[in-house]
Parts: C-alpha cells; structure tokens; sequence
C-alpha cells in the first residue's frame, strides 16, 4: 500500500490542480480547494499504525526461527535479515529447491511460509478490507 | 464532459485530411468518455455533404494519454492492427479507419474506429446489473454473449494474419509467457517486496497447464467490455490484452467469481449451465475446469499486477486519477483472494 502521508499528498495534488481548476460552480470549486487545505491538516495528524508494522515483524521472525529448526528446510540457507525482502527471496529458493528436498521437505516448508503469508496479510486486510466506496 | 475546443478542431482538421471529398465537415455530439484507464476516449459524430448528399457517420478515437494504465503492455497500434484483421471474420468489432503515430497532431498516437450504436451498461452499477438481469430473463442477449465468445474462439487466427500477437510453443508455454508478461510489470511497479505475491507467482510458474488447443483470447471477455444493442453483442471492444493463447482462459475470465460481484449469474448475464452447454457446442471444445480454476488464481496475479501499476502511478504524481489512487487498497484485497484460493 502506498504510505499515508504520500497518498494524501498526491490526493491534495489532484484536488488542487486537477479537480478543482475544473469545476465551473464557484462553490463546489471552493470545497474542492478547501478539502485539499483540510487533508493537508490531516497529513499532519495522521501516522502509520506502528501496530500492524510490529505483528508483522513478529510474524517473519517466528516464521524465520520455525525454518531455521526445520530440517527439511536446512538447504535454504538462513537469510540476511527478517525482512519481507528476505522472504521473497526465500519462496523464489523453495520452489528453485523444490526437486532436491523432495515434495514431502518442500510441503513442510511451504506450509509454514503460507501459515506467516496469512499472517501478514491479515495485517494488511486490518486497512484495506471491507471498505465501503 | 465537452472536450477543450482546440483538440475537437485538431481533430476536425485531421478528418478533413482523411475525407478529402467531405464538405462543411462539422463536429457534433462529443463526448469525453470517463471510462478507459489506459487510453482517452473520445466519441463524436461527423457530419459533411459529399457530391450533393448529407453524411452523417459516428466515430470513436482512442489516444495514448502518456500515463495511462497498461502503457507498456497495451499499444494502439496493436489494437488498431486487430481490429483491421477482424474485419474480414465473423466476429463483432468495429471498423478501424485511421492509425497515427505523429504526437505532433494530439499530442500522442491515437487512432479513429467506427462508432457502433448500441449502450454498454456497466455491470458494476445497480443499473447495470438490472439491465443484464432482465436481459437474462429474455434470453436473447446471454447467447448472443456465448455465440460472440464462440466467433472469437473459431476464428482461423493464421487466416486472419494474427500471428503478429506472437504465437506460444506447444505445451504451457501459453499459460508461462502470461505470467512472464504480468511479471515485468510487477516487477516494474511493484514499491515494497509482496511476499504473497511472489508464493503466488511460484505457484503459477510450477503448475502452468498445457493448452488444449491455440486460439484467438480476448483476454478480458465480459459484460462491460460489449457494446449491446437491441439485446444483442453488437461489438467486443477493449482490445487490449488480446493473446495467441488457450481459449480456457477466456473461459475462465467468465465463469470467475472477478467478474460478477454477487450476482449468480455469469459476467451478470448468463446461467453457467447454459454457458457451459451451448459454449461447448458452438465451439466443439470440452471446458477443463481444474484449468479454468489455475486461469482464475492468474487473472487474481493479473489484477495485483494493474493494481500495483494504477497505484504507483498515482504515488509517483504521474497521473492523477483518484480512480488510481483507490487501487491502492486492492492489492491485499486481490492476494487475499488469491490466497483462499491457494488454501491459506
């Protein structure tokens, strides 16, 4: 997702140079043009919830420490840092793997990588599910 | 929305060039279509007198605006080129008239087809999805949608001089160059690592099914990409994401969840029984579900990849649409799904 603070700022951007330049009614042009005043006070009010950030670096690092214990999962090699970085380069190297650790290795492993998967996206579905338009 | 008066003279001026015999050339009923996220659509009637006769005949303009959705992956010029080899097959498709690739005269390529009476009801909008359901009860449009899909699936691809789509090798080789293709502009878009999608990618790439045979893919069929008219399929247009490929995913793309909200009807329109039945009958062609169910978790990689796309658009201050900006929220929305359909 793009971070807060950018998304309003180029919300605030559309408003005033897109939006509100084309509305011909003098007062919907003014509200066009003040919402954008008024999201630029919202910018200042607004932070990234540091909570979703923390489950889901609890998440990789239980995920990161299960793999290091699993021995099916030993030939992935430990990974620079608990960082989902690190995590997409672990999926690329599972599959890669996948005919040297046999099928039954590879389903132990990608069972716990799916089990954190949908622990981050649970995070992330805390913002972006079931909005109303 | 009327269109500023400089681009409809540009435009007039244009056509004058192109219909050399036409006089008093004049301009009329112009729209600035809201819908299309890649291209400008502009829709107008021309109307002139020609060796004593009043003409009157309606157009339709796609420009490239630069910074639409799909830049890389969506040419006019492809699109013109299709649909100047469809015109020879059965299929519904408007007529290509003009292909221009001087910016010099819009400000970017842009090409003129026939404008094709008929509505497009949005199958999204309560209106919409009213007027599909009681075209179902009428009957007449839902097979008039299959036998549409069928003329497109039946074409003589090679005939028609298609091969410039460019043609997969035998195998899965259909089902990898779509992912290879979906992946560029992921990996073009794409701001902070997406771990689901790349389990989701990997998945793709291990279990790529063989086509049963190669035919002519729409890419994205569906009520909202059909001009009705008289409860009919009077054109197929959004011509963007046509392939050589395995008519399956077409099939797909309609039997998918994706593209019917909560209605129990396919696409909004169809019984599935009956889709399934008469599709098989026009077409000859046994539908592999356990493919069509690999084609529906590609089209939800396929749909974070635009989302991935209209939104860094926006966060990068290149295109402005708030349409764009909502993608945005898509994305875990899409992989969600994708994930259920994975089994977690």
């Amino acid at each position: 997702m793009i971070p807060a603070k950018q998304l309003i700022a180029e919300v605030v951007s559309s408003l005033r140079n897109v939006i509100a330049p084309a509305v011909t009614e003098p007062f919907q042009k003014s509200q066009a043009y003040m919402a954008a005043v008024v999201l630029e006070f919202v910018a200042r009010q607004v932070d990234e919830r540091a909570d979703i950030a923390k489950e889901k670096q609890a998440a990789l690092h239980a995920l990161f420490h299960d793999l290091m214990r699993l021995p099916e999962a030993k030939s992935l090699g430990a990974p620079n840092a608990e960082t989902e970085a690190a995590l997409c380069e672990l999926i690329e190297r599972l599959y890669q793997n996948r005919q040297a650790m046999g099928e039954e290795a590879f389903g132990i492993a990608n069972r716990r990588i799916r089990q954190a998967l949908r622990q981050l996206l649970d995070q992330e579905l805390k913002i972006a599910g079931k909005a109303e338009d | 929305m009327a269109a500023d008066k400089s681009v409809q003279e540009k435009i007039r001026d244009y056509l004058k060039g192109k219909i050399p015999a036409a006089r008093d050339l004049e301009l009329t009923d112009w729209v600035h279509s809201p819908g299309g996220w890649s291209h400008e659509i502009h829709i107008f009637y021309g109307n002139w007198h020609e060796n004593g006769r009043t003409m009157r005949l309606g157009f339709c303009l796609r420009k490239d605006p630069g910074v639409g959705l799909l830049r890389e992956l969506s040419s006019l010029r492809e699109h013109y080129d299709v649909l100047k080899a469809l015109e020879a097959t059965p299929a519904p498709t408007p007529k290509a008239y003009w292909y221009e690739e001087d910016p010099s005269l819009l400000g970017g390529p842009f090409f003129v087809m026939e404008k094709i009476e008929g509505d497009v009801p949005n199958p999204w909008s309560r209106a919409g999805k009213q007027f599909y359901a009681e075209a179902a009860k009428r009957g007449k449009l839902p097979k008039s949608f299959i036998e549409a899909l069928a003329s497109l699936h039946n074409l003589d691809w090679k005939a028609a001089g298609l091969h410039f789509l460019g043609v997969p090798r035998p195998g899965n080789d259909f089902a990898l160059r779509e992912i290879a293709k979906w992946e560029r502009l992921i990996d073009e878009s794409a701001r902070k690592p997406e771990p689901v999608l790349t389990e989701l990618l990997m998945w793709l790439k291990a279990n790529a099914p063989v086509a049963q045979r190669l035919a002519f893919v729409h890419g994205a069929y569906r009520t909202g990409n059909l001009i009705v008219n008289n409860d009919a399929i009077a054109a197929i247009i959004d011509w963007e994401l046509q392939v050589i490929g395995d008519p399956m995913y077409d099939v797909a793309y309609v039997l998918s969840d994706l593209n019917r909200e909560s209605s129990p009807l396919l696409s909004c329109l169809v019984e599935r029984d009956f889709f399934i039945d008469y599709y098989q009958q026009l077409t000859g062609l046994t539908i592999d579900f356990e493919v069509c169910r690999y084609y529906d978790i590609l089209y939800m990689m396929r749909s974070t990849a635009f989302w991935l796309s209209a939104s860094g658009l926006f966060a990068d201050g290149r295109n402005k649409d708030l349409r764009l900006a909502r993608t945005t929220y898509s994305v875990p929305v899409v992989l969600d799904m994708a994930a259920k359909a994975l089994g977690f």
